[in-house]
């Protein structure tokens, strides 16, 4: 009895895709101009550049609680305009209580929506309103419909319908089935789509602040740019705590509704 | 009957009430606060209508007078690609170790599970701001980026793959004799491969948002052709690049879901 002759069509599944993916490597290092001789190089400038930051301004903390509020600030009031807002929008997407074309061109919309990066949705925004907090929490608002308005539709559409149906049976216009049927249906999943979107919007409100919304973000790029690397190194510190512990507490709180909802 | 009372509004009518005035009441102190008026987009929306009315019409000329745009669309391309592919590779080993059920080495595991945990939380601001000063402005810089975030994201993403994995499966390789390694190679991978290549699709998606936004900070691409355009006020340049950003992503995300739906239906 032979056992297992070395045959290359055994190997075809696995060395057909590799082969095409080390070619596209290949391909997409050529044009991102990748040379790995600089990164010998790049590699000492980093940790050079890292010896320098140590040790962190401890004065510079003091200063620096203002822009970490305004930074969660900004993320927390766009993060509540951006769920009251994905949450009326849902209504439209849902297939249960809007008409087809009504849905599928706000489904379709929702989905351009998800696809345009915040920051171009912020840089727009300065461009019409001016540096500062409004232009920043508008597009995390806007940020946050592409994702929680997928959801939530999804979530309506989930509704067992002999519930909508009970309502509207007793008469119930639109408006009430959506008071007395849908919200109270929803209203956990939305607080925990809603918290987890908070979590994203922290870092998106660092990242925003680098580009015009001030904030903690602003003061981490501006000292980057003015070469005062301790103080950089500061922000830095304040920064990874912040995304953590926004992270720690909105799962936690997460967990928490998930038990309640099953206790229920 | 006389007795019996009807409580109007009833006492979970007013306990709803005084929440919601205290949310509001909440919501707009801190407006007041940070001085944002959400009815500004309604009074200041001129502003708005004036810059839309200087975006139009997209100039789409720009794509064959500029030879630079379609480079930098390349650019942007190969950057997320790379990102996923070696940043999927390192998250991929690293969520081996890291997961609780593959090597029961609790060093190891400690170590890369912190590790993950540690990268995951390093904004990419960050990470950009510190790889630009290192290699220079450019899409290397965005690349390595987009290889740290990836491999956080891949990893935690993977790492909980890892451990929902058949246990029954494994020890039943292993009854007939199999090494670690080929517990490995004949059980575990088999089974976590069609989920691997679904996250390496669904990162990719998210490296494409992340490649275009970290353009702005020195990391190149199309991103960066969009940024100058909107500094040096060409509104038209910019309107057509966005248009072809949205129609790219929008491409990108459906192929990606059209693979995923095809890989999930043929493997599992």
């Amino acid at each position: 009895m032979k056992i297992a002759e070395f045959k290359i069509a055994r190997y075809k599944n696995i060395v057909l895709p590799l082969g095409g993916l080390i070619f596209l490597t290949f391909l997409a290092s050529k044009s991102c101009k990748i040379d790995f001789s600089d990164f010998g190089e790049g590699i000492a400038n980093g940790t050079f550049f890292i010896t320098r930051m140590f040790p962190p301004d401890w004065a510079a903390f003091p200063d620096m609680l203002q822009p970490t509020f305004d930074t969660i600030l900004l993320a927390l009031l766009g993060t509540f305009f951006g769920t009251i807002l994905s949450l009326l929008i849902a209504f439209f997407a849902a297939a249960n209580l809007s008409n087809p074309w009504v849905r599928n061109i706000t489904r379709s919309l929702i989905s351009i929506e998800r696809s345009i990066p915040e920051l171009f949705i912020l840089l727009i925004l300065i461009t019409a309103f001016g540096l500062g907090a409004v232009p920043a929490i508008i597009a995390i608002a806007l940020g946050c419909v592409g994702m929680l308005g997928k959801l939530l539709a999804d979530t309506i559409e989930d509704i067992p319908s002999t519930l909508m149906d009970s309502v509207a049976s007793i008469g119930a216009n639109k408006i009430q089935i959506i008071a007395f049927a849908v919200m109270p249906e929803i209203i956990p999943n939305l607080i925990s789509y809603a918290l987890f979107r908070f979590e994203v919007n922290i870092r998106l409100s660092v990242l925003l602040g680098a580009i015009g919304a001030g904030g903690i973000g602003y003061e981490l790029e501006n000292s980057f740019s003015l070469l005062e690397y301790h103080r950089a190194f500061s922000a830095l510190i304040i920064v990874l705590v912040l995304v953590f512990s926004i992270e720690r507490l909105s799962s936690f709180f997460r967990n928490k509704l998930k038990t309640a909802i099953v206790l229920k | 009957m006389s007795d019996f009372k009807i409580d109007l509004p009833s006492a979970k009518f007013k306990q709803k009430a005084t929440l919601t005035s205290l949310v509001i009441l909440l919501v707009a102190l801190l407006c007041s606060y940070i001085k944002f008026n959400p009815l500004v987009i309604f009074t200041e929306f001129h502003f708005l209508q004036d810059f839309f009315v200087e975006m139009f019409p997209p100039n789409y000329a720009l794509f064959y007078e500029n030879e630079g745009v379609g480079q930098s669309i390349l650019q942007t391309l190969s950057m997320a690609f790379l990102g996923t592919i070696f940043g999927g590779s390192i998250g991929f080993i690293l969520s081996f170790f890291a997961a609780n059920n593959i090597f029961q080495l609790p060093f190891l595991r400690n170590f890369s599970k912190s590790f993950l945990a540690m990268i995951r939380v390093i904004p990419s601001l960050v990470v950009i701001l510190i790889f630009v000063i290192a290699v220079g402005p450019g899409s290397f810089a965005g690349v390595l980026t987009l290889i740290i975030t990836t491999t956080g994201v891949f990893g935690k993403l993977f790492t909980e793959v890892l451990e929902n994995a058949e246990e029954a499966l494994s020890e039943s390789i292993y009854c007939v004799g199999a090494s670690h390694l080929q517990v490995i190679r004949y059980s575990i991978i088999p089974q976590v491969l069609p989920a691997f290549i679904s996250n390496l699709l669904y990162v990719f998606d998210l490296n494409m948002r992340a490649a275009i936004g970290l353009g702005i900070f020195g990391g190149g691409g199309i991103g960066y052709k969009l940024y100058m355009a909107m500094r040096v006020l060409h509104y038209q340049d910019a309107t057509a690049l966005i248009t072809m950003i949205v129609l790219m992503l929008l491409i990108v995300e459906n192929t990606s879901n059209f693979l995923r739906g095809k890989l999930l239906g043929e493997k599992l």
